[in-house]
């Protein structure tokens, strides 16, 4: 029996039996198109997720910042500085892991500018940090090494606080403004930050549009006693994320004698927030909802084909006859199967594309159907198929052709 | 003439339950080429098992069967099936055809479950075996648009399409109105008298007369 003639059988059989064709043929449709939504909106998930760690340094980035004080410190706890720029340098210095570091400092303070006052956040930073965080400035320069080292006045504004303040946020370079008593030149503006996780998020960066970045040494002569970090940084050499994090611990226990200390994968925080959350008990519901329907075709397609074998028993037993082989009729009936299943899964193939696409525009997500998930969802449906064809076909496949032809 | 068939001893034992039914109980038959040999006796003598047997569609329990010069007692499944296919053109008391191909479709099967032939070979033979049997112009229909007699011609052609040594026809005439079966009698006896050998399975007197020689069977042994 060639395929093309299996094929067509199967096809009319499909047509034979169109009521029942329609339902299994519904639940491979069903079952495959919501899988292809799913993976697609997870795929979107995951490269949103990726966008964002890329956005806050990428994999491979450690934030380092102060644990929380224990209710009784011990006397090493109080003996502890904590973590400091000093133990920024140290780590630069004696890491083998890192690529590069970042230390950083925040305090709200008083603005004052263009007859404006307000309060908001003074970040103290390194070159480095715009760098590790890929930001750029839309207007004038970034912090440089020479700013760190003269500890220099200087500012480079977030672009919420340089448009709200002047006409247009790039006039805002080579204007001054106060922080405190003091005086500052700004020399930059940075681009603005938007990061979304779904239309209707907050955007999730805007809180890089709401500060201003000085010098971090300036930061400490003009507003600090010590020199106690906020944070740092920590960007890890290529696929040694784990051996940093080890090391890091270790160099800064040896400094603090008590771990004292916090490390955490930048991003970690974000996630995707509740939509995220949200989308994710979606995309699981309707990954079940697939399965089952998947499952519930294959049963009614066995069961047809089952019924169509009983009913076609005497025409086996004749093609047998007239010199069928068993392995010829059990490919014939396993063909029947996988018609029907192949089909269901390009249409709900279709259909799932269709879905997707409309979900994505609807909730601004990054989902497309892959042509990995077009695979694997015509892949599903052909297991599904042999699954359903293959006891039908054993059935039809051991029938003996003398008993094949008295029967009915 | 040489001999064709060569059975000795065939033995046919069905288990049904607990008790074993001995269909045939030690049958020898030797049919030479050419002959048209017809299979008579009441139902449940064993004439259908033979047929069965002596056409491969059913291995027999005990028993030596040299076909066309081949031994084929031992043969199981596919290459049964093969030699079905060579040696053996089947023709059933109810056609048989399949009902969703088209009349030299189905004449074509046997050229097809033999593999090598080329689509277009395949049809050109099944065309002129339908024209042979002169039903050039039923090609293209349907069996269920056919009479009787011209729906057991195609069985016929069928069975003849891929020049097998026997031609095995089991109560070709049972379900055919009186004058449709005399047609496809005569039909028999062209072939015969153009060479081929037949054997035909029945219970009709007058069916069997039309043979040149008659095995009679009772309760699973030749009698006769």
């Amino acid at each position: 029996m060639t395929l093309l003639e299996s094929i067509l059988t199967g096809l009319d059989e499909a047509r034979r039996h169109l009521g029942q064709t329609l339902l299994a043929l519904a639940g491979v449709v069903l079952g495959t198109a919501s899988i292809v939504t799913v993976l697609a909106l997870f795929g979107g998930q995951a490269q949103l997720t990726q966008q964002y760690l890329d956005e806050v340094g990428g994999a491979g980035t450690l934030i380092a910042g102060d644990a929380p004080r224990s209710l009784a410190p011990t006397a090493r706890e109080l003996a502890s500085e904590r973590l400091t720029y000093r133990d920024a340098r140290y780590l630069r210095a004696r890491s083998t892991t890192l690529e590069a570091l970042a230390p950083g400092w925040e305090l709200n303070l008083p603005y004052r500018a263009n007859g404006r006052d307000f309060s908001g956040q003074v970040a103290g930073a390194v070159p480095d940090y715009a760098r590790i965080n890929a930001i750029r400035p839309m207007a004038g320069r970034w912090l440089s090494d020479l700013d760190l080292e003269t500890r220099s006045r200087v500012m480079v504004m977030g672009w919420k606080y340089a448009d709200s303040l002047f006409d247009d946020a790039a006039s805002a370079v080579g204007r001054l403004v106060n922080i405190g008593d003091k005086q500052f030149t700004v020399v930059g503006v940075m681009e603005r930050e938007v990061f979304r996780f779904a239309s209707w998020e907050d955007n999730a960066l805007e809180y890089r549009n709401e500060r201003a970045y000085i010098p971090l040494s300036t930061a400490f002569s003009q507003f600090a006693q010590t020199d106690n970090l906020s944070f740092m940084t920590l960007k890890a050499k290529p696929g040694m994320v784990e051996q940093a994090e080890d090391e890091v611990r270790a160099l800064l226990y040896a400094r603090h004698g008590v771990e004292d200390f916090e490390l955490r994968p930048s991003g970690s925080f974000g996630g995707g927030g509740e939509s995220g959350q949200f989308l994710l008990l979606f995309n699981y519901i309707f990954l079940v909802v697939g399965a089952i329907s998947l499952f519930t075709g294959g049963i009614v397609i066995a069961n047809i084909l089952l019924a169509s074998v009983v009913e076609r028993v005497r025409d086996f037993g004749t093609r047998m006859a007239l010199g069928a082989t068993p392995g010829g009729v059990f490919t014939h009936v396993l063909a029947e199967a996988l018609v029907v299943t192949v089909l269901g899964g390009i249409v709900g193939l279709a259909i799932g594309a269709g879905l997707t696409g409309t979900v994505a525009r609807v909730m601004q997500l990054p989902a497309a159907v892959t042509p990995g998930i077009a695979t694997l969802a015509l892949g599903t449906s052909v297991v599904v198929g042999l699954a359903a064809g293959l006891y039908p076909a054993v059935r039809a496949g051991r029938l003996s052709p003398v008993e094949a032809l008295r029967y009915g | 003439m040489a001999a064709l068939i060569e059975a000795r001893g065939l033995t046919k034992t069905y288990r049904l339950g607990q008790v074993d039914v001995q269909a045939l109980r030690g049958a020898d038959v030797d049919v030479a080429r050419g002959e048209f040999v017809a299979i008579i006796g009441p139902s449940g003598s064993g004439k259908s098992t033979l047929m069965h047997l002596l056409g491969c569609l059913d291995t027999p329990t005990a028993g030596r069967y040299v076909l066309d010069g081949e031994e084929v007692g031992g043969l199981h499944g596919k290459r049964l099936a093969a030699v079905r296919n060579r040696k053996v053109g089947f023709v059933f008391q109810t056609f048989n055809l399949m009902p969703r191909l088209s009349i030299e479709e189905n004449v074509a099967l046997p050229l097809k479950y033999r593999g090598g032939i080329a689509r277009r070979e395949r049809r050109a033979r099944a065309v002129a075996g339908l024209e042979a049997l002169g039903l050039g112009h039923r090609i293209g229909h349907r069996p269920e648009e056919l009479s009787g007699g011209e729906r057991q011609r195609v069985a016929i052609a069928r069975a003849l399409v891929g020049g097998p040594a026997i031609l095995m026809a089991d109560e070709p005439t049972g379900n055919l109105d009186s004058k449709a079966g005399a047609e496809v009698m005569r039909t028999f006896e062209a072939l015969h008298a153009a060479g081929n050998t037949v054997i035909l399975v029945t219970h009709d007197p007058n069916v069997a007369a039309r043979a040149e020689r008659t095995i009679e069977m009772a309760d699973g042994r030749i009698v006769a």
